[in-house]
């Protein structure tokens, strides 16, 4: 027999993550994994250095989300591991599958406070779905296969490896397993028979049904049984924030967004429904508003592979842990088509009646919403749409036309801002073939600014829109509707600054930072644009280019994003203006 | 509550990071081995709402170390 190879640790990682099917692996180096940066010259993977280990996270995340594989990303001990912990959070809340490796101190060294410790593994245990300290290079092959596995089995999510320095420097002759057999997480589960005739059943018998599609649709790749099952019994469809995209809004059955800032008629549908369809969601406080009076009149199904996130919220009649695709496959079958007219002519009625709407402030100012409209037109429906998080985001939803799965990454859970640069970066990875925008606030931009280099140096064809309106505009705006217009801490430009801030009102640097010379020092093209006339063609102009862009766009600080049902209110508290 | 958990490092935090997140606080807590050395028992008791404690029984099963939870009310057999 042919005797084993002797490698290192830091080997065996590397070798492992290729055997996992890495492609690109995001990160930032240090002390603490200079054995395994040391093995990357002669990786078959492709690495990619971020500016910040948080830029790092969210570019695997922005990979993993546009793609559907595991994003891979690779940082240092201490400050590097720490400052993933915002993007492993992320990732955790939206159930993104994430490998993430960081170096450790020696063994030796753990506890006694060493250079660049911390205690990684306890730091990261609430904010990703398992982790693992890597005691012997013997283990190495194997943990990173079962980190790959749980990443990806069940409601996926981020797994981190955290390896001392020592374990990456001894030798070992362990080779990446053929099977991953994880003794006690078995998380695959399917509907029973007697569920599958039930549901079949309430679907057959609903006179005003309603599907409610989250993220878990994508995630399970079901987007296309979900319209199957909607055209058959002529069912509506809302989806959730992370659930854009699995169902064509150019649709007439599409309700489009429900929630806080839902559209009135996905709101409304749902409160009038008497068979909600719950498909992959978590019925979050952001799409339930008021629990006691949501979806009231309704027997609610519920769908989803997180045993722990059906009733969790609401109270189901039908609770079924497994895969959509696999439910919907079986169910379809047995689901009557039907016609339910009355109910869609009394949606189409609260369509006409409340549309998502805007109205201009100021002729000479672009509100927010039109470069939304903008970007959806400049790309005709092709693009993969990023977004940070505020007003824009919501913006986003409810102003670009999403119609197919991954093509629409943001920050749902978490609510992360600074995510969008990054994000957008490693989407682009993941799709070299589609156009990425990523859409951004002043405020977010600022977050994670220093990545734009990342897409600069790979010559990634991004266009980064920054909406610019001097502000942190959903503070802001929940400050003008909930706070009595004290606008503590959101405004970002020198004029409207709280006395107490002491700032002179010095109006040469009314707009901080030039967002135009910003990207120019990073090495991207930029434009500024104010006028209403030229946005059109500045984003057009944007997203035709092949190099790394930057718009920004000057709009009217004061738009608030409508129509909101404010938190914890019931739908008939929506307001539209 | 009884849990049986694998035998490894980290798994108590990760059990009891779910109730100390809730702000519970574990009134009795017990881990011993079981006849199998790869697998230990925890008992714990807690004092929680019910549909609190039913959500935490459910990730508690979520988590990749658990092998089996059950639960009783006190006084219930």
């Amino acid at each position: 027999m042919k005797k084993k190879q002797q490698v290192t640790g830091a080997q065996a990682l590397v070798d492992s993550l290729a055997k996992a099917g890495t492609e690109v692996l995001f990160g930032y180096p240090g002390g603490a994994v200079l054995d395994i940066f040391n093995c990357l010259p002669d990786a078959p993977f492709q690495f990619v250095l971020g500016r910040h280990e948080q830029g790092s996270v969210h570019m695997a995340d922005g990979y993993a989300r546009a793609t559907g594989k595991v994003g891979v990303c690779l940082v240092t001990s201490g400050p590097g591991a720490t400052n993933t912990v915002t993007g492993l959070a992320t990732a955790n809340m939206d159930g993104v599958p994430l490998v993430c490796i960081t170096g450790q101190v020696p063994m030796a060294q753990i506890g006694t406070d060493a250079f660049q410790e911390a205690d990684t593994t306890g730091i990261t245990r609430a904010v990703s779905k398992h982790n693992f300290l890597v005691h012997s290079a013997d283990e190495l092959p194997e943990i990173v296969a079962e980190a790959f596995y749980i990443a990806t089995h069940g409601k996926p999510g981020p797994v981190v490896i955290d390896i001392p320095k020592n374990v990456q420097q001894a030798f070992t002759t362990a080779t990446y397993p053929e099977r991953v057999s994880l003794r006690a997480y078995h998380p695959e589960s399917f509907a029973t028979s007697a569920q599958m005739t039930r549901l079949a059943k309430l679907i057959n018998e609903a006179e005003r049904p309603v599907i409610y599609a989250g993220g878990g649709v994508i995630a399970s790749g079901a987007a296309k049984d979900v319209a199957a099952l909607a055209h058959r019994a002529q069912i509506p469809v809302a989806t959730t924030l992370m659930g854009l995209g699995s169902f064509d809004e150019r649709d007439p059955l599409a309700l489009r967004l429900a929630g806080m800032h839902g559209s009135a008629a996905a709101n409304y549908a749902i409160n009038h429904t008497d068979l909600l369809i719950a498909l992959g969601v978590r019925f979050s406080d952001r799409v339930t508003g008021k629990l006691a009076a949501y979806a009231k009149k309704a027997k609610i199904v519920h769908v989803d592979c997180d045993p722990a996130s059906i009733g969790k919220n609401v109270r189901v009649s039908l609770g079924i842990v497994a895969d959509v695709k696999d439910v919907l496959t079986t169910v379809s079958s047995r689901v009557k088509a039907a016609d339910h007219s009355a109910w869609l002519a009394q949606i189409e009625a609260w369509k006409k009646q409340r549309p998502m709407a805007y109205k201009p402030m100021h002729p000479n100012v672009i509100m927010p919403q039109q470069v939304i409209e903008a970007i959806d037109k400049a790309t005709k429906g092709e693009a993969v749409l990023v977004t940070d998080v505020g007003q824009h985001q919501m913006w986003a939803a409810q102003y670009f036309r999403h119609n197919r799965p991954r093509r629409f990454l943001t920050s749902g859970g978490m609510g992360t801002m600074g995510f969008g640069i990054p994000a957008a970066i490693g989407a682009a990875f993941g799709r070299p073939d589609r156009k990425v925008v990523a859409v951004c606030g002043d405020g977010g931009a600022q977050m994670t600014f220093e990545e734009l280099v990342v897409a600069v140096e790979h010559k990634l064809p991004v266009t980064f829109v920054v909406v610019n309106n001097a502000c942190l505009g959903m503070v802001r705006q929940w400050q003008e509707l909930f706070y009595g217009k004290r606008y503590a801490g959101s405004i970002l430009s020198v004029r409207g600054r709280l006395a107490n801030e002491r700032l002179e009102q010095d109006l040469k640097y009314d707009y901080l930072p030039d967002f135009v010379k910003l990207a120019q020092a990073h090495g991207a093209d930029a434009v500024r644009v104010i006028d209403p006339a030229k946005l059109e063609g500045a984003i057009r102009k944007a997203v035709k280019s092949d190099r790394t862009t930057l718009v920004e766009v000057i709009v009217e600080p004061r738009a608030n994003v409508y129509p909101m049902q404010p938190g914890g209110q019931p739908v008939e508290g929506m307001i539209f203006e | 509550m009884n849990c049986f958990v694998e035998n490894k490092p980290g798994v108590l935090a990760r059990i009891v990071g779910l109730f100390s997140g809730r702000g519970y606080n574990i009134q009795s807590l017990s881990v011993g081995p079981t006849e199998d050395g790869t697998v230990s028992r925890m008992k714990i008791d807690v004092l929680g709402d019910d549909r609190v404690i039913q959500q935490i029984i459910l990730q508690l099963r979520n988590q990749v170390n658990v092998i089996e939870v059950t639960a009783r009310r006190k006084g219930e057999r």
